[in-house]
């Protein structure tokens, strides 16, 4: 991997970064959408590389229980396996399993679990984390973690966080004496839970490691006001020459605010999966295309989105007649909720490049929030980066709590 | 009188020219070409026949997003049944604003796309409450709705679709059907043309008139209305609703539909709705007292058809030939629901059909199978090519007409998805042989992807690093591999919608091939021996049975039981066959 910072917001942490992989340049800071199964829900590769997307990430745990290593291997790696020619990312198996498979059990060893087809007992250990990924041929890999539920306290995460540094060592080791070592890069995982303390010393362990890892993902967190403050603790001590990957985060405003926190990407399936229950992502805030005011409705969901739904005129109208009852309605919402997201973070490159993302900030908070008011803890967590997104509003609404009062929900 | 002078000039804008009319006879093999040309200068299309139209559900093509409708040369001509819309009133698209409404509502171009609009689901069997004495009965998501000759008119006159099929009572209440019911309908059916008719002629007045203040107005189509040829399964039924189109007019209807002499002088072409005969020459042929599991009509038999109904097509010909018998040969013959390439020939052979719908080759991309087969059979299949395994062939010595990919043999199968096409990458590199036909190859953006097509989306400045400014798509160089037998596999058991949208344009795709297989079997000078031939050939070599639809079928409903989706209630089936996988 080669890393370079092309420029630095003058008052926020964020940053515009050069990422070369061997399947080509990311631009950061980035959104990556999910292909859990090696598919983004209903689009072909080409598809979403029209979209003007990159790096996409492929389920670590997924694609070991299907295809399979072997049909991976034969096939080519993931890339060919799905037409994929840009750069693709994995996780490390960890999160995946112990939040969908109830058996999983940890062990110093690895993760134990029955397998959901036989149920024949299988371990999941930092080596064979590796051994996947390599078959999968992913140009990022992410270690193996040891994953306790996001809001634990006590001796657990304090175990978990130095178990996952244990297995970091392996994971290194391993791939290491791969052949792969050149043409994959790792990625540590920060752990620690909601403890400043053992946050701490997890980067402290994982930063001695620097040599030997390309960048740090940032695991564990909770959207809203804490997770935030973890966000920024752990982004200020990462090696600048090290991207930081924060795992699981898709909401556009959370997205904003770790760009500013000095977070260089993130993955979520926020907008795969609220398109297939018909939420269209704006500007201007979600819009649930199922709510019936949008029947009669001949304008697209942005007039200056470039997408191909918008682009083809495709009318809220129609949308509203097919969304979850045609797959073509969730494609035409996926397709647009993916370059929304890559809007988005487009839009925050350039301002970051033009040295105008506080300003960039500013106004997508004010158009997002306009009218249901700003969430407290993105107006303190853009404080604490220098960034009062009231100033010049005494007006302005300010709503408790972690906001997002929008049409996401699924039942409208 | 003046506006009669106007009307006449006005020429029809679907024309339909066959091939050596001289001697055309009235059933047989034929080819032509359809021609479009709109009233308002809009592209010109044409299409040569025999050819496919494909089906839509909710107005789309079930699995496609509008950039994969556009880049699948083989959608053409789409239809759109318009009940799903008629659970609002008035129907949303009726209040599009701009030109080409329907088009521009479902998002289809009219510089590429014919858009013909029915008011039923040409493939929906469903039982169904009687039609009244001025409607019939149409099925929308929240139910049963009622649409009259009169709504039906003002609908396609505010869609504007390029074609359009008058309302026909047939009847979907249970089989059979009294000779009073079949009387009834042809009557009606008659009747309700002539309504159609009328509406047109008032409003190429209207038209004229609106011309004259204003040129520059969008002008709407004269449209093209097709006739649903009624009459059930009754012969002398179906030839007398034929002979009602000849008639002279009678004195009142004569002045309003000037110039027309003849009901049939209005009619663009003649539709065959094979569903609905199917459920009725199966209702004669079993008592109603047994009826037998697996041939209940309705949306079950979406998924494959059973084998008890394959082998009607002499039955179904012999009902088509006796509407078409006096009727000019000179107009185009269109039918909807064959249920396979071997029907689909026999009806070309037999009857002389110019367009049939792609409904079969769409439905199979529902459950997983992969369409591989050629017209015409050459000798030597060319399945053997690029280590590319052929479809199954079963003891009957007979091939599958495609693969089912659900099937484990596939898991580690990376070829590309048929036999009997290429795909372009690989096709190019064959060294020394640059001259593989291009019927040979699978243009469908699942055997021959392109990228950059049309163009990469930037988001920043910066992007350019990332997706440098991409040559065109028409660039060879742009090929993709082919997606491949395992990845579908892979998808199918992984529940992922992206299978059945590669599926899909894969299927319309190699149905297109087969349609110009046989035109070109036609197009030679002893075309129409030769064709015989080949027919004769195709159904020696492929089966007709399609046991792998049957095999499919159960695979995937399955892997939706695996998943706990098994449902047992029609209407959810026939949903769970519109989206195939839970979204
Ligand atoms: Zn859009
Ligand atoms: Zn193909």
């Amino acid at each position: 991997m080669e890393f370079e910072i092309l420029a630095r917001c003058h008052t926020t942490n964020a940053r515009v970064c050069h990422m070369k992989l061997p399947h080509g340049v990311t631009m950061l800071p980035t959104f990556i959408p999910v292909a859990t199964q090696a598919a983004i829900k209903g689009l072909s590769a080409q598809q979403v590389e029209a979209l003007g997307v990159s790096l996409i990430l492929n389920s670590t745990y997924h694609l070991n229980l299907r295809p399979g290593t072997e049909i991976l291997k034969e096939a080519g790696g993931a890339h060919r396996f799905q037409g994929w020619r840009h750069n693709l990312i994995t996780d490390g198996g960890g999160f995946s399993l112990v939040s969908l498979n109830k058996s999983a059990r940890v062990t110093e060893e690895g993760v134990l679990f029955a397998s959901p087809s036989t149920g024949e007992p299988i371990m999941l250990t930092p080596e064979e984390s590796m051994a996947i990924q390599h078959a999968i041929g992913s140009d990022i890999m992410t270690q193996l973690d040891d994953v306790v539920h996001t809001l634990s306290v006590g001796p657990r995460v304090s175990e978990a966080m130095w178990r996952t540094v244990r297995w970091l060592d392996r994971c290194i080791e391993h791939h290491q004496k791969s052949e792969k070592r050149e043409s994959q890069s790792l990625f540590a995982i920060v752990h620690g839970g909601v403890d400043p303390h053992l946050r701490d010393q997890c980067l402290d362990e994982m930063i001695k490691r620097k040599d030997r890892v390309a960048g740090y993902a940032i695991g564990g967190l909770s959207s809203g006001e804490k997770g935030r403050t973890l966000i920024k603790q752990c982004a200020d001590k990462l090696p600048a020459d090290r991207p930081r990957y924060c795992t699981g985060v898709g909401f556009p405003e959370d997205l904003l605010v770790c760009v500013a926190l000095g977070i260089d990407m993130a993955d979520c399936v926020f907008p795969t999966r609220t398109a297939r229950f018909g939420v269209a992502l704006t500007f201007h805030g979600p819009l649930n295309i199922r709510l019936k005011k949008h029947a009669k409705d001949f304008c697209p969901i942005d007039e200056s989105c470039p997408c191909p739904t918008c682009a083809s005129g495709t009318s809220r109208a129609m949308l509203h007649h097919i969304v979850t009852v045609e797959t073509a309605g969730a494609h035409a919402l996926t397709q647009h909720n993916i370059v929304f997201q890559a809007r988005l973070m487009g839009g925050a490159r350039g301002a970051i490049m033009n040295g105008i993302f506080p300003t960039y900030l500013k106004k997508f908070f004010a158009e997002y929030y306009g009218q249901a008011g700003y969430p407290e803890w993105c107006v303190n967590a853009l404080n604490s980066v220098g960034v009062d997104l009231l100033e010049g509003k005494p007006d302005a609404k300010v709503v408790p709590g972690d906001g997002a009062q929008w049409e996401y929900s699924d039942t409208a | 009188m003046v506006e009669t002078s106007f009307q006449a000039e006005l020429p029809p804008s679907l024309t339909f020219s066959p091939i050596a009319l001289a001697d055309l006879p009235t059933f047989g093999p034929r080819l032509g070409q359809i021609a479009l040309h709109r009233q308002d200068g809009s592209a010109h299309l044409e299409i040569s026949t025999p050819n496919l139209m494909t089906a839509t559900s909710h107005g789309v093509i079930p699995h496609l997003s509008r950039d994969h409708v556009n880049v699948t040369k083989a959608i053409r001509w789409v239809h759109v049944p318009f009940e799903s819309f008629l659970s609002h009133t008035p129907p949303i698209p009726t209040l599009q604003p701009g030109p080409h409404p329907i088009h521009r509502f479902l998002g289809y171009d009219p510089s590429q796309h014919i858009v013909s609009m029915s008011a039923r689901d040409p493939f929906d069997g469903r039982d169904m409450p009687a039609n009244g004495k001025d409607f019939i009965s149409v099925y929308c998501i929240r139910g049963v709705r009622k649409i009259t000759p009169n709504m039906w008119n003002s609908y396609t006159s505010a869609c504007n679709p390029d074609v359009v099929t008058a309302l026909s009572d047939t009847p979907f209440t249970p089989p059979p059907h009294s000779q009073k019911r079949i009387t009834k309908s042809i009557e009606k059916s008659s009747a309700w043309l002539t309504d159609i008719l009328q509406a047109q002629s008032q409003q190429v007045l209207a038209q004229g008139v609106s011309e004259h203040q204003c040129p520059d107005i969008s002008v709407p189509n004269v449209r093209n209305v097709l006739v649903h040829m009624a009459g059930s399964v009754t012969i002398q039924a179906r030839q007398a609703f034929a002979n009602s189109l000849l008639e002279k007019l009678d004195n009142r209807d004569a002045e309003q539909l000037a110039p027309l002499r003849t009901l049939d002088d209005g009619v663009a072409g003649y539709v065959f709705d094979l569903m609905p005969l199917r459920a009725a020459l199966s209702a004669k042929m079993i008592s109603t007292s047994e009826i037998l599991p697996g041939l209940e009509r309705g949306a079950m038999s979406v998924i494959a058809p059973n084998a008890q109904q394959q082998h009607d097509t002499p039955e179904l010909s012999d009902l088509i030939q006796a509407s078409l018998k006096h009727l000019p040969v000179t107009k185009p013959r269109l039918v909807n629901s064959a249920n396979s390439p071997h029907e689909m020939l026999r009806l070309i052979r037999d009857v002389g059909i110019d367009m049939i719908d792609a409904h079969w080759a769409q439905s199979a991309a529902d459950i997983g199978v992969a369409l591989d087969f050629y017209f015409p059979t050459l000798n030597g299949s060319p399945t053997a090519i690029q280590k590319c395994v052929g479809p199954r062939v079963r003891p009957n010595g007979k091939a599958d007409l495609g693969h089912n990919l659900y099937d484990i043999r596939y898991a580690r199968d990376h070829s590309r998805l048929a036999a009997n096409y290429r795909d372009a990458l690989s096709s190019q590199a064959l060294t020394g042989n640059s001259s593989t036909p291009a019927s040979l190859i699978c243009p469908c953006p699942t055997c021959s992807p392109t990228i950059g097509a049309p163009a990469y989306l930037h988001h920043s400045t910066v992007d350019h690093y990332s997706f440098a400014a991409d040559s065109s798509p028409a660039q060879p160089s742009n090929f993709q591999p082919p997606f491949t037998r395992s990845y579908i596999h892979h998808l199918l058991h992984t529940h992922e919608m992206s299978a059945h949208s590669l599926l899909v344009m894969h299927n319309i795709s190699v149905l297109d091939a087969f349609m110009a297989g046989i035109r070109t079997v036609l197009e030679g000078p002893t075309g129409v021996e030769e064709f015989h031939k080949h027919v004769e050939d195709f159904v020696n070599c492929f089966d007709e049975d399609q046991v792998v639809f049957d095999e499919a079928k159960v695979d995937w409903a399955g892997v939706g039981r695996a998943r706990g989706k098994g449902s047992s209630s029609r209407e959810e089936i026939k949903q769970a066959l519109g989206t195939a996988v839970a979204l």
